[in-house]
Order: structure tokens, then C-alpha cells, then sequence
């Protein structure tokens, strides 16, 4: 499913992107993330304990930050299989100053399968959008963000 | 993960028996009380063929763990005839062909004790809705509705008195002797007589279809 | 398709049971009727590793009238409300919403409380219990406390109840007298997952209408209040001109989403159409002349 949406901060561009590839922010706001690992430049082994009520699923996988273009444009990829399912997703984020912040826009791409996806089809693109939404509200709380 | 000692009391009989909790009630019912009548066909509340009766009412014994059910009446496919003598219910639905494979069958029938129980007097639409929580991928569900229409009509004309069962167990010793065919029943329901006259036309029409190929 | 392991706790109350959820709480889900936690846990997609079942305390199952508002225990299964002379006397809407629950095996063990703080964000009765404004009671070794239907869903499958409170009770107000309701629901198959259900209250005086109540499900993740389309029914005169004008109100006020059962546009169109015919139906069984 195809995911965008648009958040703003009330730091300069360089600083929003500096947050936004930093591993310890990304340890901190990616939801249910409970291990990231560096493997190489930008790439990083995950593991994820994602769900909603009830329902948790352990992922294993791989997150990647590449087409990087300092300080105004990344790609994120992410992938990871567990026992309910498996899911890919990737995303572009794009920076720009407004006013005296960042207006940062991103769009993406989601994939879920497995068993999770055949049971949870009417609920999951709800939830990723939620569980995105999450992570920008993350990294906003820490920038000083919503101008 | 520990284990329970669970009596349960199904088709008036007591079973015993040692399971963990997370055991489901179909599971006991058809490992350790050996009545395999009762079918898992999805086990998470969907289909219906794990259908028995707990105290009277229709539930679907793969969402009940064992260890809930124990004090409770349970009733399956196994307590509805009375030796060789079909229940009413089961009488009609051999009648009208209400089965193929048979896989379901058990889940409409204890759903259809329950549903005639509440509603001795349906309509088609009734039985169609008391119906949806079982499905069937053979039939087509037609001959499945006829035969709860042709029940109804055979346990509201016979001799047994199903409500003043308590909890909607038939007593054994009120199953009469085996009904006349109940499409000869002058009273059945116009479901089965507007089936037949369809089936009639669809006959006439591949007939005489076949005759202009033919005459061709 | 069988469950994972877990103990079983069995209270014969809700002390016992409040006191078990303190000691397991993010380990423990409550049981009531399991006809959507034990699906959910046969496919293993939710491993609690202690299950409280709940289904023996006796106390969390009644239903009675106080006041003008139905008293409802936690355990009270769907289909006892659904076939219960006082529901049907006292709130119709809740007696035909249950009507479309799922299947009459399911209302069988469902439970009333279980339904809300299970929270499916296509589930009839969070729907009638955000439109009639309604309210439950959850324990916990805390204490006890009351949360509004306005700040009882959060959001899917997520209620503001911790995970070591315990609903006990549903309270949900009668509708007035002379008031219509209707309840309308759009699913593919007769007990689906409703692709969209409104329920609608109409009362009204001298051919006015004094009280307008809207609530959809299945149109977002919790239930919604159509605030802004009853806000414009109060004080009108009905007329099917001011139906299509609400249900142009109810698809501005829902913000669906789509997948593979239905599209977001079409759950946003269907919206209106149902909140539409609901609003004549609703009138239809209202006494406003008076």
C-alpha cells in the first residue's frame, strides 16, 4: 500500500536531517524496535516486535539508508520476516526549509504478508500509517516540533 | 505447561480426562472423549463445523478451551439419533439430500436444534440468516434450507415436544418411529414445492435444449 | 492452528480478578466470550501468556434499568441483550444492532463488555455506545473508574483501559421516548465485518427535531460521531431534502480507509447513503407530532 504524508519542524533543515540518520534516534522513535545493529555504511540489522493489542509479531531483518543527498533527501528501506509474516517497505524523505523550520514530506511504499496480512487485511493499512505517523511524532517531540 | 483434570458431561454421559488449557474443547471433545463427529474445518470461529450445543445454545467448540466447558451440558452430533432411529432433523436433511461430503453436516445439524428450538416456525429467510454462521461447499445451501423447512414442519406435526425439553436435549425415549418422507407431508412449506417447480423448469429448459441440438 | 502454551487463571471474582491482572498485567489478556481473542490465538498471532478467564464470576452477568440507563455487566452475552424484553424496550438500537453481530454462535458466548474493550474498529456496539453517548466501569487494584464513550477508543483494537483494568460494567442510556432509531449496515455477506453501520436517534417536537445522534463504524479506526450533521438536524424540520443534506454532512465527517473488502471512496459514499436512509427510517418510527 502506498503510504505520504507531510510533517513539520521547528529546527533548520540540517539539523531535522542529522536526527533523521542518526542511529540512536532511529533506536528511539522506530516503534517497537528493539535491536539495531550496524552492519555496514548506512545499513543496520533490526529486529522488530511490532503489533497492536494482543496481536504482537517478532520481526527479523534489515533497515538501509541510501540515495542519500545531504541535507535534503534519503531513501529508507526496511524488510523483515517473523513467524506471522513478512513486510517491505520503502520510503523517500524529502526536506525543505519553511518559515524558519523544515517542511519535510514522505511517501512510501508498504508491503505486508503472511498470516498476519490474510487475517489483518482490513486493518493494516490503518495501522502502518499509524505506526509512520508514530515515528515522525517521534522524531518531532524531539526536534521541538509542529510549527 | 500445566495440566488439568476436566469431566465434562456430553450427550448426558461423563468423560473424563487430563489436558492442558490451551486444549480446545473440539479437541477434547474429539481425542479424549472420542466422539469424532464434531469437525474442526477452520478452528477460528468461521465455518461452523466444530458446532455442538453447551447448555442448549449453538457455540463453536473450537473458541472454548476445554477446561471452560466443564459443569456445562454439551450435546453433539453423537446424542441426536436414539440407536438406529435418526433424530427428526437428520431424518429430513437425508431427505433432501442436505449432504455430499458430510464434512459440515454435523456443524448444520446441532446449529439446526438450536435455531428450530428458538424458531419452530421460520420463513426462508429466517432459515437462511439461523444458518449463515455454518458453511458448505458442496450443497449449495438449497437442499440444506429445504430440509430445516421440512424439519420444522416434522417436529412442529410430530410427537415430540422439543420445548418443553429443558436446554433443547430431545429425550431419548420421545424420538418417534421414522416419519413419512416429508415432501409426501401434504403441509410442507412452499419452499420445497417453488424448488421443485424451479428445478422442474431448469429440467424442461436443458431438455429441450438438448432436443433443438439434436433436431439440428 | 492450535494455541501456544499459557496458564490459566480462573477467578470467581472480580477482586480475584483484579488482583490477578495486577500481579500478570502486559502478560495476561482477560477471557470473556473468546470469539475474537481465541481466533486470534489458535492462528497464533496473539501468544498471551496468561489467559484470566472471567467467565465464572457470576456478578459481571445482568442487565437491568436504572434511572432511564441500561445497567449491563461486563459478561452479558450479546445474544441475551439482543433477545432481552427490557433492550427492546428501553433501546431498540442496541436490540437491532446485536441482530447483525457476527452469527448467533458468536452472540452466544460474545459478551457486551468484551465487544468494547476489544474495540474492532468494525464492531456494532462501539457504534451504539459512542452515539448514545454511553459509559464503563473498569476496576483495577487502583480502584475503580468511569471512562465516557468520547475517551474510551483510541484507536485499532486499543481502548484507554490499562492492561491490568477490567471492565466491569456498560452503561448505556435508553433512548427517549417517541424517539425513532435505526440501525444500517453494508457487509458482503450477512454477518461480515460491516464495510460501514450508522445508527441513528431522532427525537422531536411539534414536527421539529430536538435530538439528532449519528454514529458510524467501520469508517476509520474507532467509532465516529457525525457531531457536525446532528448539530444541523437540531431545530429543522425532516423533509428527505434534509436527509441528503446530513448524509452530505456524515461523508465530510468520515475519513476512511481503503482495502481489499472496500475502497476508501466507496466506504465514504456508502457512508452517506446508509446514514441517509437511516435518518428515514429513524423518522418514520419517531412521534414528533406532538
Amino acid at each position: 500500500m502506498r503510504v505520504d504524508g507531510k510533517n513539520t519542524f521547528a529546527a533548520p533543515v540540517e539539523t531535522v536531517w542529522k536526527q533523521l540518520i542518526d542511529p540512536a534516534v532511529l533506536r528511539r522513535c522506530t516503534p517497537g524496535l528493539k535491536e539495531l545493529k550496524e552492519t555496514g555504511p548506512d545499513t543496520y540489522q533490526a529486529t522488530l516486535v511490532i503489533g497492536i493489542a494482543a496481536v504482537k509479531g517478532t520481526y527479523a531483518g534489515t533497515l538501509a539508508i541510501t540515495e542519500k543527498r545531504a541535507p535534503t533527501h534519503c531513501k529508507i528501506t526496511l524488510d523483515g520476516t517473523g513467524g506471522a509474516g513478512f513486510m517491505k517497505g520503502e520510503g523517500t524523505i524529502d526536506l525543505e526549509p519553511q518559515g524558519g523550520g523544515t517542511l519535510l514530506t514522505w511517501a512510501g511504499d508498504l508491503q505486508v504478508g503472511g498470516l498476519i496480512a490474510g487475517v489483518g487485511q482490513r486493518m493494516l493499512g490503518g495501522i502502518g500509517k499509524m505506526l509512520i505517523g508514530q515515528f515522525f511524532k517521534c522524531l518531532e517531540e524531539n526536534l521541538g516540533g509542529g510549527a | 505447561m500445566a495440566v488439568h483434570p476436566i469431566t465434562l458431561r456430553v450427550n448426558g454421559r461423563e468423560y473424563s480426562g487430563q489436558a492442558e488449557a490451551r486444549k480446545t474443547l473440539a479437541d477434547f471433545i474429539r481425542e479424549d472423549c472420542g466422539l469424532t463427529g464434531t469437525h474442526l474445518g477452520c478452528e477460528h470461529g468461521v465455518c461452523g463445523a466444530c458446532t455442538i450445543l453447551m447448555d442448549g445454545e449453538a457455540v463453536r467448540s473450537c473458541l472454548l478451551f476445554a477446561v471452560q466447558a466443564e459443569g456445562a451440558d454439551l450435546k453433539t452430533v453423537e446424542g441426536l439419533a436414539d440407536g438406529d432411529r435418526l433424530h427428526p432433523i437428520q431424518q429430513a436433511y437425508w431427505d433432501h439430500h442436505a449432504l455430499q461430503c458430510g464434512f459440515c453436516t454435523p456443524g448444520f445439524l446441532m446449529t439446526t436444534v438450536a435455531f428450530l428450538r428458538d424458531n419452530p416456525r421460520p420463513t426462508e429467510r429466517e432459515i437462511r440468516e439461523g444458518l449463515a454462521g455454518n458453511l458448505c461447499r458442496c450443497t449449495g445451501y438449497q437442499n440444506i434450507v429445504e430440509a430445516v423447512a421440512a424439519a420444522a414442519e416434522a417436529l412442529a406435526s410430530g410427537a415430540i415436544a422439543q420445548a418443553a425439553a429443558p436446554h433443547g436435549v430431545v429425550p431419548r425415549a420421545a424420538v418417534p418411529a421414522p416419519l413419512p418422507p416429508a415432501r409426501a407431508a401434504a403441509a410442507v412449506d412452499g419452499i420445497v414445492r417453488r424448488a421443485r417447480r424451479r428445478r422442474k423448469a431448469v429440467a424442461v429448459k436443458k431438455t429441450s435444449k438438448r432436443q433443438r441440438k439434436r433436431s439440428r | 492452528m492450535k494455541p501456544a502454551p499459557f496458564q490459566y487463571l480462573c477467578p470467581r471474582s472480580v477482586d480475584e480478578a483484579v488482583d490477578q491482572l495486577a500481579r500478570h498485567g502486559d502478560d495476561a489478556k482477560v477471557l470473556a466470550g473468546g470469539q475474537s481473542l481465541v481466533p486470534l490465538m489458535n492462528m497464533r498471532l496473539a501468544r498471551p501468556r496468561v489467559i484470566i478467564d472471567i467467565n465464572r464470576i457470576d456478578a459481571l452477568g445482568y442487565l437491568h434499568d436504572d434511572h432511564g440507563v441500561l445497567h449491563v455487566g461486563a459478561l452479558t452475552r450479546q445474544r441475551a441483550a439482543e433477545r432481552s424484553p427490557l433492550v427492546a424496550a428501553r433501546c431498540p438500537l442496541l436490540r437491532d444492532a446485536l441482530r447483525l453481530v457476527g452469527h448467533v454462535q458468536i452472540r452466544t458466548r460474545g459478551t457486551i463488555g468484551g465487544s468494547l474493550a476489544h474495540a474492532d474498529p468494525a464492531a456494532e456496539l462501539t457504534a451504539i455506545f459512542a452515539a448514545l453517548d454511553g459509559e464503563i466501569t473498569a476496576r483495577s487494584a487502583r480502584g475503580t473508574r468511569v471512562i465516557a464513550a468520547p475517551d474510551l477508543f483510541v484507536s485499532y483494537l486499543t481502548t484507554s483501559l490499562d492492561p491490568r483494568e477490567l471492565l466491569v460494567e456498560v452503561r448505556i442510556p435508553a433512548l427517549p421516548p417517541d424517539a425513532g432509531w435505526s440501525w444500517m449496515e453494508i457487509a458482503r455477506r450477512h454477518g461480515d465485518f460491516a464495510l460501514a453501520g450508522v445508527g441513528v436517534v431522532l427525537a422531536g417536537r411539534r414536527g421539529v427535531i430536538a435530538e439528532a445522534r449519528i454514529g458510524l463504524v467501520g469508517v476509520g479506526p474507532t467509532p465516529v460521531r457525525a457531531a457536525r450533521a446532528e448539530r444541523m438536524l437540531n431545530g429543522q424540520a425532516p423533509s428527505e431534502a434534509l436527509w441528503a443534506e446530513a448524509a452530505d454532512a456524515v461523508r465530510a465527517a468520515v475519513t476512511p480507509d481503503g482495502d481489499i473488502h472496500a475502497s476508501a471512496e466507496y466506504r465514504k459514499h456508502v457512508s452517506g447513503v446508509l446514514a441517509q436512509r437511516a435518518l428515514r427510517e429513524a423518522y418514520s418510527r419517531a412521534r414528533m407530532a406532538a
